[in-house]
């Protein structure tokens, strides 16, 4: 654009050009200063094992996790041909399936409901927040008790009703439901957290106007809420989704990956991979894998859902 | 501008910095007020949780105090399956342990890693004699003529079964089922006199695979368990090895089979609240079960197919492991803690306290050990047990460093037949995968 303005003073111009050019490299220079300090622990603790990670998955490892023999891409096929890993993979999405929208809905309504101005609110939002405070080791565990097949809670209240037992655990068909429910219990707290907060930075002036020309509750949800509060569920719904492929804790503690590697989640895997079977390599290759889905998930949410959030 | 950030980050380093030598100056004064008491410190990774763990931690307590030379310090380092990995990380380094308590299977990874000590030579030395030992144990931890650990805990796999339960269905509380078969007709029979009470539950676990295998003298691997050279092939794809699955498949139809899982926990509460009468499990847990249960449990032998003899089993539990690369006085030090332990006195008191059986069978005759028979005779079966194993490659156990791996592929497929899946199916694929595991782990040692 500036250059057919520019033609007439072309000395000037390349001059011109080239202070700019200096100028822009002085100012980079300048960022990458005050970047030197978070540059240096992410190559530390980020770069650097990412890269060795993507080595490690073209070997084959001793137990130390040396490296032995080069394999080229032989991981990748071999995972990719395992029909335990494509099922971990179709687990680990049906999981980011079943927890992410239920986390965020089950958030949303009380967040909604908590963000009323009424007598004792406080208490409420303690309450529907707590299960930030609870590690995913002792809510497992918990889940744990309600799960057991002969003396938990839920399969003593069907049995009160004159219902079957169900295996919530043991059962195949029931297992990935079962840790997908506690995951939603556990992740409430952080998810409300932040939603309720989204919603108090709403401008008030916008309900107020609304009152004033009769709009009712439903109406403002749907016109004023939800549009104000996009960047903030978009925020909850990609950290949820990283989360879900993440998940481990609560796998390891319920189902250690079982019935029939039903909750054989990625996470999981990769664990089993090189900690129990110490093949590094392989887990290594699935590491890599779980890295380029949440990448790829990440970008389309990035280029779908930027466009449908309102920032103010 | 510049300067003055520069200076910020020169400082901060500087705090840093700072910060680590004032940590590793406290720390030489640590070691330096240890080396006042003149005790030689051992540092013992162990797995013991729950009641074994009290009981190990009074035994070190003892030892502490029964001499002045040295110091051990027991950790508890997580489950086996989170030491032997924690250990491989750290093993050969300065933060290693002087020995490390590590789960039968692991052996041939701890041989394989390079950073043991094997206590061949701690024997040698000294011409200790180990020769008082179980004479099975013996058979187990000898791989090539030599000891590379010190045995410590070892356990076999009972059935334990509710008395109450037995005396309700018309059975005869003192005689168990031996046989699958007469498992299957007694968890009908306990069935029928209480709907709410499912007969028999076996542990979707590797381990109790394997036992039941060695049992019925079924090997787990070729050449000869992995004792001859290492194995290259699965040998349990006969009907041996499907026996076993046939018969949880059998229970699952009838309804007489409880399915816990992979969960031990789950099982044994369940047990407990009287749920399923029947189920299998480490001897280890004896104590846990008798002390707990509000009802008489009954200890007996794992059963076997009637078509098959009874062979006996293979040790179970853990041994000792001496680092290497540590100062000879401190090895020395954990030698001598190795050889208190496996005294009659300590391992009397270790069996009776855990139901863990005594290694060396002198225990027996310790007065503890009488007395606790007396009031709890299902202590004695596991004992008995393997008193009648008789030795063979199938009895010693297999020995490779992908068992955890082969472990975790039976238990899905035991799983899958819990859950109605084809046992032909769900067999044959678990076979190939563990020949897969093991090809691919072979290769990885560079063979």
């Amino acid at each position: 654009m500036n250059t057919e303005s520019a033609m007439p003073f072309e000395y000037n111009q390349v001059h011109f050009e080239e202070v700019k050019k200096q100028q822009r490299k002085k100012v980079f220079l300048k960022g990458l200063l005050f970047l030197l300090p978070s540059l240096l622990l992410f190559s530390i603790f980020i770069f650097y094992p990412m890269i060795r990670t993507v080595y490690l998955s073209f070997f084959l490892t001793n137990q130390a996790g040396i490296t032995t023999v080069f394999v080229g891409m032989q991981n990748y096929i071999d995972i990719f041909t395992s029909p335990i890993f494509m099922k971990s993979l179709t687990s680990t999405f049906l999981f980011v399936l079943f927890t992410v929208p239920g986390t965020i809905i089950v958030s949303l309504f009380l967040a909604v409901i908590a963000n009323e101005k009424i007598k004792g609110i406080g208490f409420f939002r303690m309450i529907f927040s707590s299960t930030m405070g609870v590690s995913v080791a002792a809510a497992s565990v918990f889940w744990l008790f309600l799960f057991h097949p002969s003396i938990g809670f839920f399969n003593k209240i069907l049995v009160t009703f004159g219902f079957d037992k169900i295996g919530w655990l043991t059962n195949p068909e029931w297992a990935l439901a079962s840790v997908s429910l506690s995951t939603v219990w556990m992740n409430i707290g952080f998810t409300f957290l932040i939603i309720l907060g989204g919603l108090q930075s709403i401008d008030s002036h916008l309900y107020e106007s609304a009152n004033i020309d009769g709009a009712g509750f439903l109406y403002k949800l749907r016109r004023i809420t939800i549009p104000m509060l996009s960047p903030t569920l978009f925020f909850v719904v990609t950290v949820s989704i990283i989360n879900a492929f993440q998940t481990f804790g609560q796998i390891d503690m319920l189902t250690k990956g079982g019935p029939s590697n039903e909750t054989n989640l990625i996470v999981y895997s990769i664990y089993r991979e090189a900690f129990v079977n110490y093949q590094y390599g392989t887990a290594s290759a699935q590491a890599v894998v779980l890295f380029i889905i949440i990448l790829i998930m990440t970008v389309i949410q990035f280029k779908l859902g930027e466009r449908k959030v309102h920032y103010q | 501008m510049i300067k003055k950030f520069f200076a910020l980050i020169m400082a901060s380093l500087l705090v840093i910095l700072a910060g680590c030598g004032s940590n590793q100056t406290s720390s030489t004064e640590k070691g330096s007020t240890s080396e006042k008491d003149d005790k030689q410190v051992v540092t013992f990774w162990h797995s013991m949780s729950g009641v074994p763990q009290e009981t190990l931690n009074s035994i070190v307590e003892e030892y502490n105090s029964s001499q002045d030379k040295v110091q051990v310090n027991a950790e508890f380092q997580g489950t086996y399956e989170e030491s032997l990995p924690k250990f491989h990380s750290v093993g050969g380094t300065k933060d290693a342990p002087t020995m490390i308590q590590v789960q039968e299977i692991g052996s041939m990874s701890m041989i394989n890693s390079g950073n043991i000590e094997a206590i061949q030579k701690f024997i040698d030395a000294e011409n200790y004699d180990m020769s008082g030992l179980e004479e099975n144990i013996i058979n187990y931890y000898k791989v090539d003529d030599k000891f590379y650990s010190m045995p410590f805990n070892s356990s076999t796999p009972v059935m334990y079964y509710n008395k109450d339960a037995f005396k309700k269905a018309g059975l005869d509380p003192e005689k168990a089922p031996e046989t699958f078969e007469e498992v299957e007709e007694a968890g009908k029979k306990i069935v029928k006199s209480n709907d709410q009470m499912k007969g028999f539950a076996l542990q979707a676990y590797g381990w109790l695979f394997e036992e039941l295998l060695a049992n019925q003298g079924g090997l787990l691997l070729n050449n000869d368990n992995g004792r001859t050279d290492t194995p290259t092939a699965v040998e349990f794809d006969n009907e041996k090895g499907k026996s076993i699955f046939e018969w949880a498949k059998r229970m699952t139809d009838a309804g007489t089979f409880a399915n816990y899982g992979t969960n031990s926990d789950n099982m044994l509460s369940g047990f407990l609240a009287g749920d399923v009468a029947m189920f299998l499990q480490s001897s280890a847990s004896s104590r846990d079960v008798i002390d707990n249960a509000p009802f008489e449990v009954g200890v007996a032998f794992l059963p076997h197919p009637e078509a098959e003899e009874r062979q006996g089993v293979a040790i179970g539990g853990a041994s000792l492991w001496m680092s290497s690369g540590k100062e000879e006085a401190e090895q020395n030090a954990a030698w001598e803690f190795m050889k208190y332990l496996q005294t009659p006195a300590v391992q009397a008191k270790w069996h009776v306290g855990t139901g863990y059986f005594a290694i060396n069978p002198a225990a027996y005759d310790e007065q503890v050990v009488k007395d606790a028979y007396k009031e709890m005779p299902q202590l004695q079966v596991s004992v008995q047990q393997l008193q009648a194993t008789k030795p063979s490659f199938a009895t010693q156990g297999a020995l490779m460093d992908m068992i955890p791996a082969e472990r975790k592929i039976i238990e899905t497929a035991l799983e899958t037949v819990y859950n109605g899946g084809d046992v032909d199916e769900a067999f044959n694929s678990a076979v190939e995968q563990v020949n897969a595991a093991i090809e691919q782990s072979n290769a990885a040692r560079g063979k």
